[in-house]
């Protein structure tokens, strides 16, 4: 029944790759995608005119997690092929409802996994053990984002063309959408959590009377509160960018209070 | 000095294309990056300790959506590099590398914007049905993004090490004391871009439990992220059985 082979998916899964080749602020990833549809597209439409209305079908807005990118392409060419054998009883515009429908949820997903778990768990992983001069630590970083990132790229092809559709109705009806995002979610501010107290260095060498009654603060903080501090730092920042505080103006705030605390001793 | 400067660049030109051409493998980060820029400049291990410092820095710096807020690669780039060339001592870089990478950002939106008049070339192909024409508009895009960071990171580095130098002997001591309890508070700014992206008031006891663990605990990240990895399981086990039971 399908028209297309492992062997033709393959070649889907490598045309994938340059998504973001001419991202743009107009149109995103349109090009990118377009590129990997186009000789399936050449093949499935003969006559010029149908092909032209292919291509044009998809220079059109698209953006979504590049993890997810194949998957959306699959599901896109099963779509068309179904279109290019019943052009008269297939709607054509379901085409890039689907695609629409799918970019965002899935990029909601994506992001969650890839942008806050999987890198966030190298990163967190990785960066310390580099950062003392461990180059372990970089190989940990590429392996536990780039295991999950190829895994997902190429079964989303053949995921996508095989069952896209049907699996995105299975998948949301069951909600298994939100159910993974939210994992995610926990995931990644469990770990955001724990970098906090870990990554975040901030402590203050303040004390309270002289000689041999005297009280060292950041040592009373350890014992009640341990990094409070970074907390405190964090949570200050959070709520800058909160009220659209530009992260430059952060940065400046933040340098301009170091050298400041540091002069009048209380950092 | 020209050569090292050009191999520089070229990695960052590479290091740009790993998202655009090859489906985004996290290779243009500042963890991946400086060693190479390491071996480049002959440091390796300073490359290694740069990279893992401006990673722990720059790690909520992501980009989402359509804008970024600091170009990762270039100012990752830049910092390990001024850091070997000019002597830097890490903090100090790593406070030098974050303005140069939110500068460099606007090379970013300059690339993003003269794609629009290639999507545009599309098009006009795609009118006349000729698909290679369609094609090559992408590739277009594609030279962009990796002679940009290249001409960027080639100029930094040609004039930039040696500025940074002498900036960072004109400054007293006492502001390059207050720039290191900066570099410390720094990576703030990171776990506050991440708490944008991921927080919901629904799961506020997990970023709180993350913080206890680490605190109280002392655990590694390696064993917060198994035991984040075993509640979101759970998490996702029953409220699939929930699902299934009603």
């Amino acid at each position: 029944m399908a028209r297309y082979s492992k062997k033709d998916l393959k070649r889907l899964f490598w045309r994938s790759w340059p998504l973001m080749g001419c991202f743009n602020f107009e149109r995103l990833q349109s090009q990118g995608f377009v590129y990997a549809l186009m000789p399936f597209l050449k093949d499935l439409y003969p006559k010029k005119e149908d092909f032209v209305a292919a291509m044009k079908r998809h220079l059109v807005f698209f953006n979504t997690t590049p993890q997810c990118g194949p998957f959306i392409m699959g599901t896109t060419l099963a779509m068309e092929e179904e279109y290019a054998n019943n052009p008269e009883t297939f709607d054509v515009n379901a085409i890039n409802e689907v695609k629409a429908a799918l970019m965002g949820p899935l990029a909601g997903i994506g992001d969650s996994f890839f942008w806050g778990t999987f890198r966030l768990i190298g990163a967190g992983i990785g960066a310390p053990m580099a950062a003392k001069g461990n180059p372990l630590g970089i190989l940990i970083f590429i392996l536990v984002y780039n295991i999950p990132n190829f895994y997902v790229r190429w079964k989303g092809t053949f995921l996508g063309y095989e069952q896209g559709v049907n699996f995105l109705t299975n998948a949301s009806e069951s909600g298994t959408f939100e159910k993974l995002t939210e994992a995610a979610k926990i995931v990644g501010l469990v770990v955001i959590g724990g970098m906090v107290a870990s990554m975040v260095a901030v402590s203050t060498p303040l004390t309270i009377g002289s000689a041999e009654g005297k009280i060292v603060i950041q040592d009373v903080i350890n014992s009640i509160f341990p990094n409070l501090l970074p907390l405190l730092t964090t949570l200050g920042v959070w709520a800058l960018l909160k009220k659209k505080v530009s992260t430059t103006i952060v940065l400046v705030v933040i340098l301009a209070l170091g050298i400041l605390c540091k002069y009048i001793g209380v950092l | 000095m020209l050569v090292k400067a050009l191999l520089l660049g070229i990695l960052a030109g590479l290091a740009q294309l790993d998202s655009r051409i090859a489906g985004d493998n996290m290779l243009s980060r500042p963890i991946v990056t400086g060693i190479i820029v390491g071996l480049i400049l002959g440091d390796v291990k300073t490359g290694i300790i740069m990279g893992g410092s401006l990673e722990l820095v720059m790690m909520g710096f992501v980009g989402i959506g359509v804008s970024a807020p600091a170009d990762v690669n270039v100012g990752g780039i830049l910092g390990t590099a001024f850091a070997i060339l000019s002597g830097l001592d890490t903090k100090t870089a790593v406070a030098l590398a974050l303005p140069v990478s939110i500068l460099a950002e606007f090379f970013g939106t300059f690339i993003r914007t003269v794609n629009i008049y290639f999507q545009h070339m599309a098009d006009k192909s795609a009118d006349k049905g000729d698909y290679k024409g369609v094609e090559r508009s992408l590739w277009y895009g594609v030279v962009l993004f990796f002679v940009t960071p290249l001409v960027v990171v080639f100029i930094g580095v040609m004039y930039g090490s040696e500025a940074a130098a002498n900036l960072v002997k004109m400054i007293p001591q006492q502001i390059m004391d207050g720039l290191s309890v900066a570099a410390g508070a720094l990576p703030a700014i990171g776990m506050a871009l991440l708490l944008e992206l991921t927080y919901d008031k629904k799961y506020a006891g997990y970023l709180a439990l993350g913080f206890v663990l680490a605190s109280y605990l002392k655990l590694d990240s390696l064993a917060i992220a198994l035991i984040g990895t075993i509640i979101a399981y759970i998490f996702y086990q029953t409220s699939k059985t929930k699902e299934g039971a009603l």
